[in-house]
């Protein structure tokens, strides 16, 4: 862990959503970095390593590039944090070509799922490896028979996209020649969905994977901010706010923060990457909420 | 007056001033008698503010509380007054010198108070809570199509650390320090009443407590000035003459040609004029009436000169070499698309602060400045790089101009604003460029002090003038003005908890 690079320099609170509820900066990078260099264990971080969303909102703001969620995730396999688990696919299938691993909340409405598929015309891979997200997220122990066999029915797939942003980062780290795109830049890259995009939308990005690739992703964003006039959930940063809904963390309230993303914006569709994040906008705005897929 | 010392008597370790820290008598029943506000007393906790942004003063709090309101505050300052336990206030810690470090007793974390309160676009004004980042703020007032009018560049310092001590920006020689945007304060004095105060209410208080390094209150929160904002169109003018440089930043200053002005260079070798427009139209008029008056030169011009120059002078190719490399690292920094919109910068602060920390911030910092009136500040100037070129190899000047307000004056006594200064201030940073490289404390100290002596020979005052350089408060200013600010400190605050290693 390379915490001893911290200097303190506060930046990475900037765009933390903990420390946006909280104001309290032990549950932010920069006092975990601070508390590990005083000799804390991970023990004594066990409030501020449960209350992350792996936003991954810190780690490009960070300027000694410390690897901000790596950190997080060591300290919490070291401190693991208590959840439901994902379900364990019984099916196994080898996917071959373009290949979608979907995710716990898109699978749960086919008719989404099935209208995603077609669109980028990809295969829906059985087994998208939700537990094994939720364990990486969690710091549980992962059965390396569960992985092997994760990673094997994909094997020959050309192109991996992904939903969630979480395994994605960890899939590019264990695939390093593998194409893997998140789900949001696979269908904002597809003309088809740019040009339903309008000038009045709110476009929300999916955090994770922004911010796990973030000096090209930016450049992807900002040509399509550029192209179609959006409004965003970028900050000043041009960092992404996050609700925080897929998180298995549950210090930060995600209605706050889609309040926040909302805030002094002019907009007449909600546009979220995240199917997690449409039921949270739902609730927040008597505006339509889409999925990116939807349009 | 100043005083002048010879060079005899002025030892490095005569002006290292290390406070002592407090032995924590009493500190137990303090502590119990904080019924409602909570002291964190475990050691990550106190070790994570145990340093500034300086990285060279180090203290530890016995406690340290995240402040939630002004009555908590007012709670803390009592019992701090009743028990005599230090309180040392703390906003974004950007210091260099150690004046937001705690060498015992109570740490108070201002930025667990920092939300926008509101936001008026009419009136063009905005109330926060102290402990906000600049950076934090930016993103309320864009939400709302408002700007700030000037703050430090870089994101993380905080209104009520910034009030205490100035703030300067790029566009500083237009609309003055950020502590001039001010309008209103709700301060916590240091025996723990909580007092609104203004120009208008209790200005005695808002004299002392603007630019006043925390030792007549602790801010709570702030009403300032915002305005509309623009995005801003940049120039960079290139020189080899810091003199030359100087008169134009002056001239352009004076005339209020810019709206952003300020010069920033690489050692002496490649000095950056850069002035930049809030409008097309501002910057058409400075077409037609300024800018064949700047004697810079473009990039190309520039670049080719100094091409020339290094190619008799194999042995400064070293420097050619670290310039070229420096430039390509930085000058990507300054045009980055994402942040850019029409050939216009949008969220300069952004910008700014980010190539600041990325290229000049580092574990230890040491910026060392002078601040002068008009008419002292290219000697001052030329005096503090000759200074740098003894010390270190690599290093940037940053210079900026300060707008004064007039009917302000009686809030610049004994601050940044030098005495002598009339319609404007300048600064100049001396900022060698450590990164990893390992220079002792005494070295930096005495690179500090070579600097700041120039201070006290030329009638000068300095940005960071407290903490570790709190030495040369008195040889500046003078014996009587400090003793009188003492005797006003003593009857704010009978048991010198608030701040009292900063400045006294
Ligand atoms: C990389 C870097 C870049 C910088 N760039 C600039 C720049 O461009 N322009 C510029 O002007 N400065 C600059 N600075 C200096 C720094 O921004 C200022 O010192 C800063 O404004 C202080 O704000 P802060 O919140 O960090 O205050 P702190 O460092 O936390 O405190 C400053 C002083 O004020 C006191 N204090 C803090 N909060 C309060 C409060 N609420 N009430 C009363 N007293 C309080 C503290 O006790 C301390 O004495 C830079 C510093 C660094 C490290
Ligand atoms: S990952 Fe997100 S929630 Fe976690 S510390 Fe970083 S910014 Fe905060
Ligand atoms: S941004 Fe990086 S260096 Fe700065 S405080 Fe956070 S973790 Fe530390």
């Amino acid at each position: 862990m390379e915490f001893s690079s911290c200097h303190g320099c506060s930046l990475c609170l900037l765009s933390c959503p903990v420390w946006r509820q909280t104001r309290d900066v032990r549950l932010t990078p920069h006092g975990r970095a601070k508390a590990l260099q005083n000799g804390a264990s991970a023990a004594d971080l066990q409030a501020s390593i449960a209350s992350c969303t792996l936003c991954g909102a810190c780690e490009p703001a960070c300027p000694e590039e410390i690897p901000l969620i790596d950190m997080i995730l060591e300290l919490r396999r070291q401190q693991p944090i208590q959840v439901a688990r994902g379900d364990v696919p019984s099916e196994k299938e080898i996917s071959v070509g373009n290949v979608l691993l979907a995710g716990e909340v898109l699978r749960q409405d086919p008719e989404r799922l099935k209208r995603i598929a077609s669109l980028l015309d990809i295969a829906v891979a059985a087994d998208d490896g939700s537990d094994i997200s939720r364990a990486i997220e969690c710091g549980a122990a992962l059965s390396s028979e569960r992985l092997s066999s994760f990673m094997g029915s994909f094997r020959n797939a050309k192109r991996l996209v992904v939903a969630d942003g979480l395994l994605l980062r960890k899939l590019r780290e264990w695939l390093p020649e593998a194409r893997v795109v998140s789900l949001g830049e696979a269908l904002s890259t597809l003309e088809a969905v740019r040009a339903r995009l309008r000038a009045t939308d709110l476009y929300v990005i999916e955090p994770r994977a922004f911010h796990a690739d973030h000096a090209r992703l930016v450049r992807h964003y900002d040509a399509l901010i550029k192209a179609r006039n959006l409004k965003t959930n970028l900050d000043l940063q041009r960092l992404a706010v996050p609700t925080g809904a897929s998180s298995a963390a549950k210090r930060v309230d995600p209605l706050d923060q889609a309040r926040w993303i909302l805030d002094g914006r002019a907009f007449e569709r909600v546009v979220v990457e995240d199917a997690a994040d449409c039921a949270v906008f739902a609730r927040v705005t008597d505006r339509q909420v889409l999925h990116l897929g939807d349009l | 007056m100043p005083r002048s010392q010879s060079t005899s008597e002025r030892s490095t370790s005569s002006q290292q001033t290390n406070p002592s820290r407090w032995q924590g008598a009493g500190w137990p029943a303090f502590v119990s008698s904080l019924k409602d506000v909570a002291v964190i007393e475990d050691a990550p906790m106190r070790g994570t503010f145990a340093t500034d942004a300086g990285g060279t003063s180090y203290g530890m709090p016995h406690g340290v509380v995240i402040a939630r309101s002004a009555a908590q505050i007012s709670a803390l300052l009592k019992a701090a007054q009743a028990h005599r336990v230090p309180v040392t206030v703390r906003g974004g810690g950007l210091t260099t010198e150690g004046e937001s470090v705690a060498f015992g007793g109570v740490l108070l974390d201002m930025t667990g108070m920092s939300k926008c309160l509101f936001i008026d676009p009419q009136k063009l004004e905005v109330r926060v809570e102290a402990g906000i980042f600049w950076a934090s703020l930016a993103e309320h007032l864009r939400r709302q199509g408002m700007d700030y009018l000037s703050a430090p560049l870089n994101l993380t310092s905080s209104v009520g650390g910034t009030l205490g001590v100035g703030g300067i920006d790029v566009n500083s020689a237009r609309f003055g320090c950020s502590a001039d945007q001010a309008l209103a304060l709700q301060v916590v004095t240091p025996t723990g009443e909580i007092v609104e105060c203004s120009d208008e209410a209790n200005p005695e208080l808002f004299r002392r407590v603007i630019l006043g390094y925390g030792q007549f209150g602790v801010i709570t929160e702030a009403t300032l000035r915002i305005r509309r904002y623009t995005p801003i169109r940049m120039r960079y003018y290139y020189y080899a003459s810091l003199r030359t440089a100087i008169e134009d930043l002056q001239m352009l200053d004076r005339e209020q040609a810019a709206d952003y002005t300020g010069i920033l260079t690489m050692m002496d070798a490649a000095i950056n004029l850069l002035v930049a427009f809030d409008s097309g139209e501002r910057e058409a008029a400075f077409d037609a009436k300024w800018h064949s008056r700047v004697r810079g030169m473009g990039e190309a011009a520039f670049s080719a000169r100094a091409f020339l120059s290094y190619l008799v002078r194999p042995w400064r190719w070293g420097e050619a070499l670290f310039l070229r490399d420096r430039k390509r690292q930085l000058f990507p920094e300054f045009r980055r698309p994402e942040h850019t919109r029409d050939g216009k910068m949008e969220d300069r602060s952004v910008v700014f602060s980010r190539a600041v920390w990325k290229f000049w911030g580092g574990r230890q910092m040491v910026i060392p400045d002078l601040a002068t009136s008009s008419a002292k500040f290219a000697e001052a100037v030329e005096r503090g790089n000759a200074v740098c070129k003894r010390f270190f190899p690599r290093y940037t000047l940053y210079c900026v101009g300060i707008r004064l307000r007039e009917e302000h004056r009686p809030h610049y006594e004994m601050s940044c604003i030098p005495p002598d200064a009339a319609g404007w201030a300048y600064g100049c940073e001396f900022e060698p460029m450590i990164g990893d490289g390992t220079w002792s404390r005494d070295h930096l100290q005495s690179f500090k002090n070579a600097i700041y002596d120039i201070g006290v020979e030329m009638g000068a005052s300095y940005y960071r003038f407290g903490g570790m350089m709190k030495g040369y408060v008195r040889r500046v200013f003078g014996d009587p003005l400090v003793d009188r600010h003492l005797a006003m400190k003593r009857a704010a605050d009978p048991a010198m908890i608030l701040n009292r290693d900063v400045i006294f």
